[in-house]
């Protein structure tokens, strides 16, 4: 079995770049990313959110303190959530829970192991803790999702022993275009490595490796599979149904949606399109069905407008 | 031609595809043709003969296909018309007459198997495992060469087990039978009115997890009477009743495509 097959995401079923001792303990854990997929993964501040977000279909929910927006409206050291929250949030839910540990921040991702945390998101929403590293995530026990911008950075993250990744886009924007940039750039750079390998074999694959700065042992199996080698769930930006099906129709596996629901005007209801848009979105029928009468968006930032320091995707390498 | 759906509202469905089409070229009845699909609507449904509801969060499929106006037609196809059916983890629960550790205000169930689930069983994610597990029905049965079935790598993830049976027509292929007490329903469940009435055979157990369990344990100390097993007894993760098989763990996450060709065989016998 050599795990060519596109259409299965399964990092178990091609263990070439994964070392054997630790290969159950990754089927494990890539494993309920693959049972997140085609779901949205919805931002929730208390146990009230959470119960809407879990009666609207999310798969999952991510336990945080501040939503984007407002992290990025009152400023200041974003950190890990206190732990009283995210108890709150897992007693009031039965789908799994993800925190936010701050990038490099190892003793926030122990913390948020201890309390049973299903997913660990290592985010630069939050303030990034180490300048030069980010977690070492193989030898936790619980699973790590990690943002990317491109391919090289979703395999160092991956090398690192990342689970799932997603796109980082820009987070609290409501604004979808770097999540769009970001997803076409992953392709883009998947679809470089399949024609090294095919023109140049291990000799290209090598070489790409070296400019991209990632392992060539991934690199390859990821051209290998023509696509991530684990789950990648689209995030930053994502505010309406049709955003959700844009970035499943680009080749998502799933969405996370941060500010864009509790930070419009009928949350449930909008929890509700999006979940409905992300099963059904290849069906304009039923993408417009969801799109109507969902009352006001998030208002959301053009990123544009904004200045370079002020984006959050800049954070991790 | 028999159509072969696999359920795509949330989850792991493409896993399954692909396993499915591996499988389908081992099926040892040569003249038996497959076609799989995607089922996210009505008129997908009506067109299986077969489907597979697979792992992702219980929840969500539920609310999602009650979104898609799947449920009485998944409903029908699975009770009235009584096709083959498969869930895994998520899909075993959603194939259950009964579900505990339901998120608050409960959650909508085809049901087909008489049994109550007990949810996210092992705790949390860091409470998944995998483990090799002992399936009597992938052994050849002749007579003439019997031969054991090696181990199957079954990878559960916030796995639920079958915590009751809710008949008294139980069959087991191994001797812990004995041990899984039946508990005949007694609970005026809308469900109950029109629940399964064929034979629950249980096809394999995980031995000994329950002494480590502790969700097992505080469900058993908890306000309802008794919703797990008696110790020892092993937890029930594979069984079939009629038409309707369930697994707890995910087949479709490994590379072992046995139980995917063993299924295709039933379906293709009974479409003979």
């Amino acid at each position: 079995m050599t795990g060519n097959d596109a259409s299965n995401a399964s990092a178990a079923s091609n263990g070439t770049a994964i070392p054997s001792s630790s290969k159950s303990d990754f089927i494990v854990k890539a494993g309920l990313a693959q049972m997140l997929k085609g779901g949205v993964i919805m931002d929730v501040t208390d146990a009230a959110q959470a119960r809407i977000a879990e009666e609207a279909g999310a798969c999952a929910v991510m336990a945080l303190e501040r939503v984007p927006a407002d992290i990025r409206a009152e400023g200041g050291v974003a950190r890990m959530s206190d732990p009283g929250k995210i108890k709150e949030i897992q007693e009031a839910v039965t789908i799994p829970v993800m925190a936010k540990a701050r990038i490099g921040h190892f003793v926030e991702c122990q913390i948020l192991e201890a309390l049973g945390v299903d997913y660990i998101d290592e985010s630069e929403v939050l303030t990034p803790a180490d300048d030069t590293f980010h977690v070492e995530k193989s030898p936790f026990k619980v699973p790590f999702v990690c943002g990317c911008r491109n391919l090289p950075e979703a395999l160092r993250r991956i090398a690192e022993g990342a689970a799932m990744i997603r796109t980082k886009g820009e987070a609290g924007t409501g604004d979808v275009v770097e999540a769009v940039k970001h997803m076409r750039t992953v392709n883009r750079d998947i679809a470089r490595a399949k024609s090294a390998l095919q023109e140049g074999g291990d000799l290209a694959i090598r070489a790409l490796a070296r400019e991209f700065e990632c392992d060539a042992a991934l690199l390859k199996q990821t051209a290998e599979l023509g696509r991530l080698p684990v789950v990648n769930f689209a995030a930053g930006g994502v505010a309406t149904p049709a955003d959700a099906a844009l970035m499943m129709q680009l080749g998502c596996d799933g969405v996370f949606v941060g500010s864009g629901i509790f930070k419009s005007g009928d949350a449930a209801k909008r929890a509700k399109a999006i979940v409905r848009a992300t099963t059904h979105f290849r069906d304009p029928k039923v993408l417009a069905e969801c799109s109507e009468g969902l009352g006001e968006a998030m208002v959301g930032i053009s990123v544009n407008s904004m200045k370079p320091e002020q984006k959050m995707a800049g954070r991790g390498w | 031609m028999v159509t072969v759906g696999v359920l795509a509202l949330q989850g792991g469905f493409s896993e399954h595809l692909s396993s499915l089409r591996k499988a389908a070229a081992h099926v040892s009845n040569p003249s038996s043709n497959f076609d799989f699909i995607e089922v996210r609507t009505p008129e997908q449904l009506a067109r299986c003969d077969a489907l597979i509801i697979p792992g992702g969060e219980s929840t969500t499929l539920s609310l999602v296909a009650a979104q898609s106006g799947l449920l009485e037609p998944l409903r029908e196809f699975v009770k009235v018309n009584k096709k083959p059916t498969w869930g895994t983890c998520a899909g075993l629960i959603f194939l259950s007459e009964q579900a505990s550790a339901a998120k608050r205000g409960g959650q909508e169930l085809i049901g087909g198997l008489n049994v109550k689930v007990h949810r996210n069983h092992f705790g949390r994610q860091k409470e998944s495992f995998v483990t090799d597990l002992e399936l009597p029905f992938l052994s050849q049965k002749s007579d003439d060469n019997p031969t054991t079935a090696a181990p199957f790598p079954a990878v559960f993830i916030r796995a639920p087990v079958v915590d009751r049976v809710l008949t008294d027509d139980i069959a087991s292929v191994d001797d812990k039978a004995e041990n899984i007490a039946p508990e005949v329903a007694t609970q005026n469940s809308a469900n109950q009115v029109q629940a399964p009435k064929g034979k629950v055979e249980i096809l394999a157990t995980l031995p000994g997890r329950h002494a480590s369990n502790k969700a097992a344990e505080a469900s058993v100390e908890g306000a309802e009477t008794q919703t797990v097993a008696p110790k020892g007894a092993g937890d029930i993760v594979a069984l079939r009743q009629e038409n309707v098989f369930g697994t707890s763990f995910h087949p479709e996450l490994t590379d072992d495509i046995r139980i995917h060709v063993w299924w295709l065989e039933q379906i293709a016998k009974s479409y003979e």
